[in-house]
């Protein structure tokens, strides 16, 4: 069928054997690619009964129908695992080349189990697969590793981990094309328990599509729809994703020292307009992709690429810090050695304030530009305090009595946005399933930019249907793969378009948000199965009893408990956020409860 | 006068982050922005109007309504068109 290479490559790392098998097309239909496959596959493969860093773990590597084939953005891939930082399913996709690539080796699955007696890296090429000692290459960091092992963008791929995985902290990335991250949640930590240093993959085969001439015109369709957006033709190319730090902190949005107040006074200071003028060297992008968002950027340390407007966050007004090169140096540093920006970011600013408040005996401080690198470096290698910080805020927290200060939803530290100032954010950080995340359905646009349109951000009735429906398109799109900035300018009514042109399979606009809806509760289902409860659907303390004391969010706190009864009746879940029967029938999830 | 901030493209456009702008409405003070810098106003206004997606805050607090009155102690923050498009698509940030 085309669009998908309908095969799966399951390597067992124990043996370090490999056997190759076809895809099951019915789930592929159901699920389509990415996200939504391999949060399929993980509920069969890994039970609550699985340690996230054990050999019974799995790492499910996914591509989707419309990846390779040239599509505006066609360039993601995705790994699920269970996360080691929360507990729950994980998946975090990224853009580059390697995806493609894989997809070009004729693969839609790559299922790595087991664990290797010692360090190990694979090769996939021209149809084989081999292992290959890892023994000298285990320590080295990922720009200097990802050279090693022959990196060249369009024709040979390094994903690897760094230091961070290797030394299994929980929120460690696997980066993939020197400077791309699969970041999130810690599958770096999963790969390096497993003793896989890198996966190098070739590939020499375009996908087949369906119907190529139309494939041809929704191209063209696509690039003048894209050409005609500012946002994808002109802000992101010029300013960057950090053209939002400055719209955060004007509406008293951003989050701002551990979340303690809504606005950063060194905003403007950290801001887009000052990386674009000062630092930018040029933009860069992905694989067929026109948008170009990527910054290159440059300090007294050299050239690289970022940060993004999350990194700068978390580096700058979370951690007080308006120092916009040692900003750019810490996302570098970070990226080097394989570990999660955010995350860092966010579990830095929480031990600032655990130690100014004397909870926690560290000299680190608030707007401390000169201990970012020192603590980063730390934590990737667990020595001194980077031992307490190396598996996220709320571990560190609640070492030192104080887990209300860590910023996490399940345990996953939150991006930038404060959702005192934005209620429907704050419902979507406590009912995603990956833990406190704006990738699963951002509500931005709807509350920030007026897109499509501009909604109270301060509003609480009838918000959730708006965060069910980004849910779902996000879930959707995450699971064809494309990047979400593709949705700028191209309405996702029209990706079912895309979609049947390159498979065959009819696929209207009802189909792909019921893609998405079915691999949302897929994902709840497994984050039950798990334990997880209404409970657990919840944000700190903080945010639900702390008003800002100034600033345009003053006196808001989110009204979760309101917006999260809506949110469960909305989905179809009963009052303690479970799937009702009648829902999973109708989502064709009932026979996996059955089954299991 | 009530202060006026730019952000983006429009600071290259205007040569200036900040301005002071006399005004006693949201639309009185846009006006006569769009009046002295008329390379901003090509941004912001099409056919007398506030383009669609133009994000206009005072103090913070999303404006809608052109006629919000302006005091002198306010700031207005105005931000280009940041997101958009042909469709109505949903809007993503990282």
């Amino acid at each position: 069928m085309a669009g998908w290479s309908e095969k799966v490559l399951d390597i067992d790392l124990s043996t370090q054997t490999c056997r190759t098998y076809p895809l099951d097309m019915e789930i592929a239909r159901l699920f389509i690619g990415g996200r939504g496959l391999g949060a399929r596959l993980l509920w069969d493969m890994v039970g609550p009964e699985v340690d996230p860093l054990s050999p019974e773990n799995v790492l499910i590597f996914t591509n989707g129908p419309l990846t390779g084939t040239g599509y505006q953005t066609s360039n993601r891939f995705s790994v699920t695992t269970k996360s080691p930082l929360t507990g729950t399913i994980l998946d975090a996709n990224s853009g580059g080349f390697w995806g493609m690539q894989f997809k070009k080796a004729g693969y839609d699955v790559m299922i790595v189990r087991g664990k290797a007696e010692k360090p190990v890296w694979i090769e996939i090429r021209n149809g084989e697969i081999s292992f290959h000692d890892a023994s000298e290459l285990w320590g080295m960091r990922v720009f200097a590793l990802t050279a090693k092992l022959g990196h060249n963008n369009n024709k040979r791929n390094v994903l690897c981990i760094g230091p961070a995985g290797e030394n299994l902290s929980r929120i460690a990335s696997i980066m993939n094309d020197r400077e791309r991250a699969l970041a999130r949640g810690g599958p770096g930590a999963v790969m390096g328990s497993k003793n896989l240093k890198a996966v190098v993959v070739e590939g020499k085969d375009r996908p087949a599509i369906d119907d190529p001439e139309r494939f041809k015109f929704l191209l063209y369709e696509t690039r003048k729809l894209l050409a005609a957006s500012p946002l994808t033709s002109q802000a992101l190319p010029e300013f960057g994703t950090v053209v939002l730090m400055n719209i955060m902190n004007n509406i008293g949005a951003l989050a701002t020292r551990n979340h303690q107040q809504t606005q950063f006074e060194g905003a403007d200071a950290i801001s887009g307009e000052e990386l674009t003028e000062k630092y930018l060297v040029k933009n860069a992008s992905c694989w067929a992709c026109p948008i170009g968002c990527t910054r290159v950027s440059k300090t007294g340390k050299g050239e690289s690429e970022g940060p993004e407007f999350e990194s700068t966050w978390a580096f700058g007004a979370q951690c007080g810090i308006d120092d916009l090169p040692a900003i750019i140096e810490a996302n570098t540093l970070c990226n080097d050695l394989g570990i999660d920006t955010i995350s860092v970011g966010s579990t830095i600013a929480c031990a600032m304030e655990l130690s100014e408040k004397g909870y926690m005996d560290s000299d680190l401080r608030f707007g401390r530009a000169d201990q970012l690198a020192p603590v980063i470096e730390a934590m990737a290698y667990r020595r001194d305090v980077g031992a307490d910080l190396a598996d996220g805020s709320l571990r560190l927290a609640t070492k030192y009595g104080h887990p209300e200060l860590s910023m996490t939803a399940k345990g996953l530290e939150f991006p930038a946005y404060d959702p005192r100032g934005m209620q429907g954010q704050g419902l979507l950080y406590a009912t995603s399933n990956r833990g406190g995340c704006h990738m699963r359905g951002n509500m931005v646009g709807p509350e920030v930019l007026g897109l499509p349109k501009m909604i109270d951000r301060f509003q609480v009735q009838g918000k959730s249907s708006f965060v069910i429906l980004h849910q779902n398109v996000s879930a959707a799109i995450d699971s064809l793969v494309l990047c979400k900035f593709t949705n700028m300018g191209v309405a996702d009514e029209y990706f079912a378009r895309v979609l049947s042109t390159v498979t065959g399979i009819q696929y209207d606009t009802g189909e792909m948000t019921r893609v998405g809806e079915r691999v949302w509760n897929l994902e709840k289902l497994y984050n039950l199965r798990e334990g997880f409860s209404r409970k657990d659907d919840t944000l700190p303390p903080r945010l639900l009893n702390e008003a800002p004391v100034d600033g345009p969010s003053q006196g808001w706190v989110v009204q979760l408990e309101p917006m999260l009864k809506e949110y469960y009746r909305g989905r179809g879940w009963d009052e303690n956020g479970v799937p009702r029967p009648k829902k999973l029938e109708e989502l064709q999830l009932a026979d996996l409860l059955v089954r299991n | 006068m009530p202060t006026v901030k730019l952000y983006a493209n429009l600071r290259k456009l205007a040569g200036t982050k900040e301005l002071s702008i006399t005004g006693g409405t949201v639309g009185a003070v846009v006006n006569e922005l769009v009046r002295q810098n008329p390379p901003v106003g090509e941004i912001i206004v099409e056919h007398g109007e506030l383009r669609r997606h133009i994000i206009v805050t005072l103090n913070g607090q999303n404006i809608t309504d052109l006629g919000t009155p302006v005091t002198e102690q306010d700031t207005l923050a105005i931000f280009p068109p940041i997101a958009g498009g042909e469709g109505e698509a949903h809007g993503w940030l990282v």
